[in-house]
């Protein structure tokens, strides 16, 4: 593991070792060639999205593929390239999945009424405890029937359970992890996020689940946040936004795992004598995009109930909550594709990636059955 | 730009679980903040859908 070679919220972490073998660049052109890349990608992607099916107007399968699939293929190709040719981490200053994807969920709020979160968050705030309680404690649990380390075990069951790459860095923080440890769990939570974005649209079809269903079982058990809205647009955009509620939620929880972590690593693991613990991690891990999201869905919601002409309003908020989100959208699926590293899968070992295998099975089993029941009946009108 | 080797025994430490941690939330409201603004200049008329391809 020590030889792993990964990020952390585009956060490159790296080995002494393989900082003295690969060559870097200086100076602030990496950075604008970085920038040149990620937007040059995703306008690449705009015009396949548009251009594609009518390029084979027969196929009409063709013209059901939807634009996360060609940003993430995109980015997995691009960041291949950049790493056969040893400049992806030099180049790497604006792959930046978190940042992007959190922007389009602002801007994703702003496309939905105030009244549906407003009624999507019981069940949604219920789901989020029952299934990260859940998938936290049965991942705990399994990880220490095959003796994984207790830190490694406490960042893989928050991040498996809660949302992924941020939730692996609060756990870590809250646990004292090793740099080494979070990378390792942030590099495999992508690697099993990224075959879902795909799988899930796909149940969704074959089990045939209404709208609000699938998109609470999309945003219930895939891990990161990017990958529950690549999943969700490519279902539909209603399920888009109910699965953005709830990862949304789930994301809200981060901060009482932080907390409730810390506390049992003080007193019941490393018993430190004379130690507290604060709840000021409550506020600093809660999500604060959140906050955007709920305040441009209130925004946009008055604007188009207090407008003369509440047509030519809506139309003026689909610039944001549709438009300038899926351009957001995409510059963050072409970033997990270029964030993607193979090597981290073959430094992980056999234990880990069988806790990951048996926490996603048991996570996208309860959440199906939770949405199922919490969702049933829902309307987004 | 310059392509050079890094200089042995100046080695720049990989990022920290603290500084990791610290990142994301700065980055967090950084989003919330560039996301909120979009909204508004949507809203205000500013952005119209003439300036998005």
């Amino acid at each position: 593991m020590s030889g792993a070679i990964t990020s952390v919220d585009g956060a490159p972490l790296v080995t002494d070792e393989a900082r003295e073998a690969r060559p870097t660049l200086t100076g602030p052109l990496p950075v604008v060639l970085s920038i040149v890349i990620v937007v040059g990608l995703a306008a690449l992607v705009h015009f396949l999205d548009v251009n594609v099916p009518t390029w084979f107007p027969q196929a009409t399968w063709v013209g059901s593929i939807e634009f996360p699939v060609y940003a993430i293929v995109i980015g997995l190709v691009a960041g291949a390239v950049l790493g056969a040719f040893g400049v992806r981490e030099a180049l790497s200053a604006a792959f930046r999945t978190e940042f992007f994807i959190k922007v389009g969920l602002v801007l994703l709020g702003a496309s939905i009424n105030l009244a549906v979160i407003a009624r999507a968050a019981g069940p949604s705030i219920v789901q989020a405890i029952v299934l990260i309680s859940t998938v936290f404690l049965v991942t705990w649990w399994f990880a220490g029937r095959l003796g994984l380390d207790d830190k490694l075990r406490a960042v893989i069951a928050a991040a498996v359970s809660i949302c992924g790459v941020s939730a692996a860095i609060a756990a870590a923080g809250a646990v004292e992890a090793k740099r080494e440890q979070l990378a390792y769990v942030a590099s495999v939570v992508i690697m099993f996020a990224l075959p879902l974005i795909f799988i899930e649209p796909w149940l969704v079809q074959v089990l045939g689940l209404p709208a609000p269903v699938a998109g609470a079982w999309i945003g219930g058990n895939i891990d990161t946040t990017a990958a529950v809205t690549a999943a969700g647009s490519i279902v539909g955009d209603q399920a888009l936004a109910i699965a953005a509620i709830v990862k949304s939620t789930q994301n809200a929880m981060m901060g009482f795992v932080a907390v409730g972590l810390t506390a049992w690593f003080v007193y019941r693991i490393e018993r430190k004598p004379g130690a507290t613990v604060g709840l000021g991690a409550l506020w600093a891990r809660f999500p604060k995009f959140i906050i955007g999201f709920v305040i441009a869905s209130a925004a946009a919601t008055w604007f188009i109930n207090t407008a003369v002409d509440p047509k030519a309003a809506g139309a003026m908020v689909k610039v944001a909550g549709t438009d300038l989100r899926v351009w957001f959208f995409t510059l963050a699926f072409v970033s997990i594709g270029l964030e993607f590293r193979v090597g981290a899968i073959r430094e992980a070992g056999v234990r880990p990636l069988l806790v990951f295998a048996v926490a996603t099975v048991v996570n996208l089993t309860v959440a199906l059955a939770l949405a199922s029941v919490l969702f049933a009946g829902f309307s987004l009108t | 730009m310059s392509l050079t080797q890094p200089p042995s025994g100046a080695r720049a430490q990989p990022p920290t679980v603290a500084t990791a941690g610290r990142r994301a939330i700065n980055e967090d409201w950084l989003a919330t903040i560039v996301g909120l603004i979009l909204v508004l200049l949507v809203l205000a008329g500013v952005i119209t859908d003439a300036l998005v391809p």
